[in-house]
């Protein structure tokens, strides 16, 4: 399995286990109209993403242990044309998650509702950036 | 020669070279030409386009 695969299905594990739980929490427990900014949310939220960051910093050292010479790689042309591929497609994820989290979340939400809204569109667009990478790398394409 | 042999005078990984000999990646004219020299030979000798599956 190329390194780069390798590095795309370690994000989407890191997200899976970190933000997975987080926003099965959140949905659990019905967001009270706290004031800003609740603690207790941030505080989650601070806590899924170090988890997040550790889980990714140890991942890649393990990868990079395991396959030095792959990783100094510089990206070749098919690994540019697949970066580009999950890069545009998680664009417009992005793009149609913004619309509705900046312009018309506002008119019925407010607070966490929101920037809840924003990070699992965030999320979910970079789960479709690495899950493009892994798909592409699986089919040799 | 070897995948990883290729990759590595060509300037792609051998998973690039893999992908290439399955027809599931097109390499650029570069690449394409960088092969041929490698294995001192004319281009169309390595590569060929078949219009009946590119219809």
């Amino acid at each position: 399995m190329p390194y780069r695969e390798k590095t795309a299905w370690l994000s989407l594990l890191a997200m899976a286990v970190t933000f997975g739980p987080y926003f099965t929490m959140t949905a659990a427990r019905s967001l009270p109209n706290e004031p800003m900014p609740n603690l207790r949310q941030l505080g989650l939220f601070a806590v899924t993403a170090i988890v997040q960051l550790l889980i990714l910093g140890a991942g890649h050292l393990f990868l990079r242990h395991g396959a030095v010479q792959e990783a100094r790689m510089p990206l070749d042309e098919r690994d540019q044309a697949i970066m580009r591929r999950s890069v545009s497609s998680a664009y417009y994820v992005l793009i149609a998650g913004m619309i509705l989290v900046g312009c018309i979340m506002p008119f019925t939400s407010s607070g966490w509702k929101i920037i809840n809204a924003a990070v699992f569109m965030i999320i979910a667009a970079e789960v479709v950036h690495y899950g493009v990478v892994v798909f592409s790398y699986r089919r040799q394409a | 020669m070897s995948q990883a042999e290729l990759g590595q005078r060509i300037g792609v990984t051998r998973q690039t070279i893999a992908a290439i000999e399955a027809g599931k990646y097109s390499p650029s004219l570069e690449a394409a030409f960088r092969i041929a020299h490698v294995f001192d030979v004319p281009l169309d000798k390595v590569f060929q386009w078949d219009v009946k599956s590119s219809d």
